[in-house]
């Protein structure tokens, strides 16, 4: 395990990862897509804000595996891959917001409108996860970090379905997958698909290559504190 | 009127700026080379995708070194005297 964890060379797979985003990227730009009314080529932008809400999802998920972990095994490793990953998560939702803000203004007309409740409450997701990180700052002593943070993204991370999936869809709404708007049903082109669904999966592993490194960082901070310490 | 702008290439330059600036006609057209010539085509999305890899590139670098720094530093810690690192 430590030889493959303090290996010098970058990993075989994320060389690979690279070659693989890039791709995904030229063909986001390149393949033919049909013309959709007032999406025209914004239809483009459902292989990159689309897949952003995704990987928040999967590292939220991650987030919450590793904090009921912690409260199982109150192995310190846990806690800081599960504030890891909750980073992580609120740095994608940031960048879906943002490009569903870029999207809105030119298909809606608008940055930002609270009538719209995909909106509003993807940010509202976003700042319990804020919340997450001040709690954490708020403690000097480790270990009541450790266990009050996991409860609290316990909770956090249950209020996630609810306010991106289940209330938007029964509440009107422009956004797709609302009350009488498909999400990503049969009107979505078969073309775009081809992109799509890989361009899910290369953002799910750039995840995971940047939850890693700030663990392995985060890693360090945390033994460098305890030997000084002691 | 039939639109051919979407495949044709798109000279944004040669005509608004030919007065003014010397050497435009080479940004598209017969004498500019087969890269300017792709990202002159179909209604200049290419430039999109050249500076969407941009980004790309510059942040994937950025990722890397973050990687070889950290584990740098992790082989500093695993060899140091009082090693308290465990996985």
């Amino acid at each position: 395990m430590l030889d493959e964890v303090f290996n010098l060379k970058l990993s075989f797979w994320k060389y690979i990862l690279l070659a693989y985003v890039t791709l995904i990227i030229v063909a986001a730009f390149s393949i033919n897509i049909p013309r959709i009314a007032i999406l025209e080529e914004t239809a483009r932008n459902l292989f990159f804000h689309v897949p952003m809400w995704f990987t928040m999802f999967v590292t939220f998920l991650a987030s919450m595996y590793y904090s009921i972990r912690f409260l199982s095994t109150e192995n310190m490793n846990d806690d800081i891959k599960a504030e890891s990953a909750a980073s992580v998560g609120v740095i994608f939702g940031l960048c879906g917001l943002l490009t569903g803000m870029v999207w809105a203004r030119f298909t809606w007309g608008t940055w930002w409108t609270f009538a719209e409740p995909k909106m509003n409450l993807s940010a509202i997701a976003l700042l319990i996860y804020v919340a997450y990180f001040i709690l954490r700052s708020s403690f000097d002593e480790d270990l009541l970090r450790a266990r009050l943070s996991a409860v609290y993204n316990i909770f956090a991370a249950s209020t996630v379905p609810f306010l991106l999936y289940i209330i938007p869809r029964q509440l009107p709404s422009l956004h797709p997958g609302a009350d009488g708007n498909p999400a990503f049903s049969e009107f979505t082109a078969p073309e775009l698909r081809i992109v799509f669904y890989p361009a899910i999966i290369g953002f799910f592993a750039l995840a995971y290559w940047m939850t890693n490194l700030r663990y392995r960082y985060r890693k360090m901070e945390y033994t460098l504190q305890e030997t000084t310490e002691v | 009127m039939l639109n051919l702008s979407s495949t044709s290439m798109v000279d944004t330059l040669s005509s608004a700026y030919a007065d003014r600036w010397e050497g435009s006609e080479s940004i598209a057209g017969a004498d500019a080379n087969a890269l300017m010539n792709l990202l002159a085509s179909y209604d200049l999305i290419f430039v999109v995708l050249a500076v969407s890899l941009i980004i790309w590139f510059v942040l994937a670098f950025y990722l890397i070194r973050v990687d070889q720094k950290i584990s740098k530093l992790e082989q500093k810690i695993l060899s140091s005297p009082e090693n308290v690192y465990k996985e």
